[in-house]
């Protein structure tokens, strides 16, 4: 028995080796970048920063998705692959555009509801952004089961069950700085959004516009990053704008895809 | 003596004492990280797991489930909530004992305690969280378990639909849910989910108590969601107030009265719901929170083991012993017509159990099986034999097309036996794999053409030849919930010499491989069983009530004679 064994052993390992070492997936979603440290506190008289973003290139096709299960719920429409959103004139859509070295500035706005639906199982926003220790409240719009999987890996990664009549389950705030992660449905495989779990409130998610705005920036001058699931981000060279007191200042990005 | 009925009694309790401590072993902590650590994870660990523990040694590629990357902190078996890291002694105790159904064997036998201890510590060097970990883990408390019953594995039953368990493990439990062909893990490496009655197959054991475990803290890493408390439906209410709540929130109008009610029940779950992410977040309850808390985990622990005694019912005790020795397959005798497929005689006698692994010895190969194992059970008469064939397999696939290869993949069967049958157990068989300078006999079936058999005579994989004469095979094959079912019926004697000719009493050596599409079964890449056995179990002989009464008699006879003799000698 016991030789059996060693001689498949002997036998697996001599064609692993043929088969040569493994790789590990490189590819990794390039991160946002976060100050060390940030202080809230009020802005008087602070600057502007806005702009649209734009997708260069030869736009992809959204790919069609493929609804394998729950076709009255899921399938009552065509659904699109969401990782590039192009809009007319090019613009695109779900780009987080942020300030990377700020180190003091406003406070979060406590009002925003922090929401993700479940919604004819797509997420909805696709993109995220959840200050550092807030609850984000999942939807389930859909009489369906769904599971919200969230793929941290700074903070404790979430996999809650969340079945078709729990309409609202808030999620605990996270401890870290982190993202964005990808948020996935285990139940429903082409569901797919991101988070960003953020420390200060200068972060904006591009509209179907391609727009952003960040407001209340004290005057200084900033690094502007930007990210995009598809087109990656700028952390290694990002744009450099300076804010005047009261001013606007306009900052345009062209992506292409990685 | 009785001093050394006393010494008799002081040896027999330190016996008992002594052995104590073994039997009630508390958990464990690993020492500190050493260079023995290293040394022995280099030695037996690195190949799969990587040397810095990212699951990216070099036997990785071509095991499923991949080796676990050590760095990311994610562990599957543990006996901590959901987000925690595991104990020392769930690390241990996993080195010890391995992980069934995937490619991690148990160290017991081949590091000792002090090492597989130093390994622990050397792993944990791995994932940063361990150092920063501030507080012990949270441990999933085993009280109050709900002991088996018909009662809790009926409440359990529902549960199992109400929570979805369904959408990935399928309707009875074997792993053929509607999402179970699109699940990857946290490294985007495809998974399945478990077929839940192979116990045997649980990565971390099947005791009821590992169950409830893997419910409450998930699985990490893998699709398997943790059932955290406040992720119930109604979490913070007892099982009465949910049921009131339900039959509101039923009605199509609700009274004045009524809204009020269930105003109050909302508010009560959303208080329920506040504390325990306060927990989860690591602020400190005050009692009345921890009162909250711990009534609102009264109810989900209660459900949590009635799931789990739900899915205990679902499997067998222990794993079936394969068919050999005693139980090997043997073909039952009947009078008249064969049962066809869904006939109840079937279910009068156990399966034969033929456990199915990967083929190895040929390219390609299969290192990941899916399919666990082929069952047989056989009726024969005096003209045809009939076998019923069933095993689970995740998904139904009849064409699906290889993304590499562009080849058409299905599910598929072949019974092997040899043309000639070896005279005497020590006569050469065949080459157990499609046979060689002795050819073999095959019946191989397909999903695509679920009435149909091929008759195959084959010396090795590379010559395999269709049968000119395909014989009267009468064939049935159908797939429900996750399993095949397969039933075959043939004349003993056939006029083709290609095929095995079938007599009672002889033992015929038997084999199967079996395809499973989705898994890039094709070919080679498949699983088999080497040469099991198999007979037409010979109807027992009329004249066994014929020559044993006689032999008594003459016996009798002959002793009554010789008394006589004897008397009249002495007289």
């Amino acid at each position: 028995m016991k030789i059996y064994l060693f001689a498949g052993l002997a036998l697996l390992l001599a064609c692993c080796y043929v088969g040569g070492a493994f790789a590990a997936d490189s590819a990794e979603t390039e991160s946002l970048v976060f100050p060390e440290s940030y202080s809230a506190g009020g802005v008087s008289n602070g600057g502007t920063i806005s702009g649209v973003v734009k997708f260069e290139g030869d736009v992809p096709e959204m790919k069609m998705l493929e609804i394998t299960k729950d076709q009255a719920v899921c399938g009552a429409a065509e659904k699109y692959d969401e990782s590039v959103v192009v809009g007319e004139g090019n613009v695109l859509k779900n780009t987080i555009v942020y300030l990377i070295d700020i180190s003091q500035g406003k406070d979060f706005d406590k009002a925003t509801k922090l929401e993700m639906d479940q919604k004819g199982c797509q997420f909805s926003p696709h993109v995220q952004i959840v200050p550092v220790g807030a609850r984000l409240t999942m939807l389930n719009t859909d009489k369906v089961n769904h599971n919200v999987h969230i793929f941290s890996s700074v903070n404790k990664p979430v996999n809650k069950q969340q079945t078709k009549n729990r309409r609202k389950m808030p999620l605990a705030g996270v401890k870290k700085a982190e993202g964005p992660v990808s948020v996935k449905c285990d139940i429903h495989g082409w569901m797919s959004a991101w988070i960003a779990y953020v420390p200060h409130p200068y972060f904006a998610v591009t509209n179907e516009k391609g727009e952003f705005t960040l407001e209340d920036v004290p005057a200084g001058t900033y690094k502007l990053g930007y990210w995009h699931e598809a087109c990656g981000s700028n952390s290694a060279s990002p744009a450099s704008v300076t804010v005047e007191a009261g001013g606007t200042v306009t900052q345009d990005f062209a992506l292409k895809l990685k | 003596m009785k001093n050394r009925n006393i010494a008799f009694l002081m040896l027999i309790i330190g016996i008992v004492v002594g052995s104590l401590p073994s039997v009630v072993t508390d958990a464990q902590d690993a020492p500190e990280a050493s260079e023995r650590g290293k040394e022995v994870y280099e030695e037996s660990c690195a190949h799969c797991h990587g040397t810095e523990g990212r699951g990216d040694g070099s036997a990785a590629e071509n095991l499923l489930p991949r080796p676990r990357d050590f760095t990311r902190g994610l562990y599957k078996i543990r006996s901590t909530e959901a987000g925690e890291l595991p104990t020392d002694q769930d690390l241990y105790d996993i080195i010890t004992e391995g992980m069934p159904g995937s490619s991690m064997p148990g160290w017991e036998t081949s590091l000792n305690a002090d090492d597989r201890w130093e390994l622990v510590a050397y792993i944990k060097t791995f994932h940063e969280g361990f150092k920063e970990r501030e507080a012990s883990p949270r441990e999933i408390t085993l009280a109050d378990k709900i002991s088996y019953s018909e009662e809790s594995v009926e409440i359990g039953k529902g549960l199992y639909t109400d929570l979805g368990c369904i959408e990935c493990h399928g309707n009875i439990g074997r792993g053929d849910g509607t999402s179970a062909p699109t699940l990857t893990d946290e490294w985007g490496f495809q998974t399945w989910p478990a077929n839940l009655t192979q116990g045997w197959n649980y990565r971390g054991g099947f005791d009821t108590e590992d169950i409830f475990k893997r419910f409450i803290g998930g699985i990490a890493g893998s699709p398997m969601p943790a059932f955290e408390g406040d992720s119930f439906l109604h979490f913070g209410l007892t099982s009465e107030e949910s049921k009131r709540l339900t039959e509101l929130e039923n009605k199509d109008e609700m009274t004045e009265a009524e809204e009020e009610e269930s105003g109050l029940f909302y508010e009560k779950m959303d208080a329920a719901v506040d504390v325990a992410l306060n927990r989860t977040e690591g602020m400190e309850l005050s009692t009345d929170e921890q009162q909250t808390y711990d009534d609102a985990m009264k109810v989900v622990y209660e459900k949590s083991w009635h799931l789990a005694n739900y899915v205990k019912s679902l499997m067998p005790e222990e794993r079936p012993e394969p068919a050999i020795g005693n139980s090997v397959l043997r073909s039952q005798y009947v009078q008249g017509a064969l049962p066809t497929i869904d006939d109840t005689a079937w279910e009068t006698f156990e399966a034969r159990y033929f456990p199915l692994v990967g083929q190895v010895v040929i390219e390609p190969r299969q290192f990941n099986p899916t399919i666990d194992a082929v069952n047989v059970k056989s009726f024969y008469n005096d003209t045809e034999v009939a076998f019923l064939f069933t095993w689970d397999d995740r998904t139904h696939t009849v064409d699906e097309t290889d993304e590499e290869t562009g080849e058409t993949l299905e599910d598929a069967l072949a019974i092997q036996f040899p043309v000639k049958v070896p005279q005497g157990p020590t006569a050469p068989k065949p080459y157990f794999l499609y046979g060689g300078r002795l050819p073999v006999y095959l019946w191989h079936w397909k999903a695509s053409a679920p009435e149909q058999v091929t008759e195959l005579t084959a010396k090795g994989v590379d010559n395999v030849q269709v049968q000119e004469v395909q014989g009267d095979l009468q064939v049935t094959g159908t797939y429900t919930d996750g399993r095949y079912k397969l039933w075959v019926k043939r004349v003993l004697k056939t006029n083709d010499k290609k095929d095995l000719q079938l007599d009672p009493g002889v033992f015929v050596p038997i084999a199967f491989s079996a395809w499973d599409g989705s898994n890039g079964d094709i070919g080679t890449k498949r699983v088999m069983t080497s040469w099991y056995t198999f007979v037409l179990e010979p109807m027992p002989s009329s004249r066994r009530f014929v020559y044993p009464p006689l032999i008594a008699i003459l016996s009798l006879g002959l002793l009554v004679g010789l008394r006589a003799v004897v008397q009249r000698r002495n007289s």
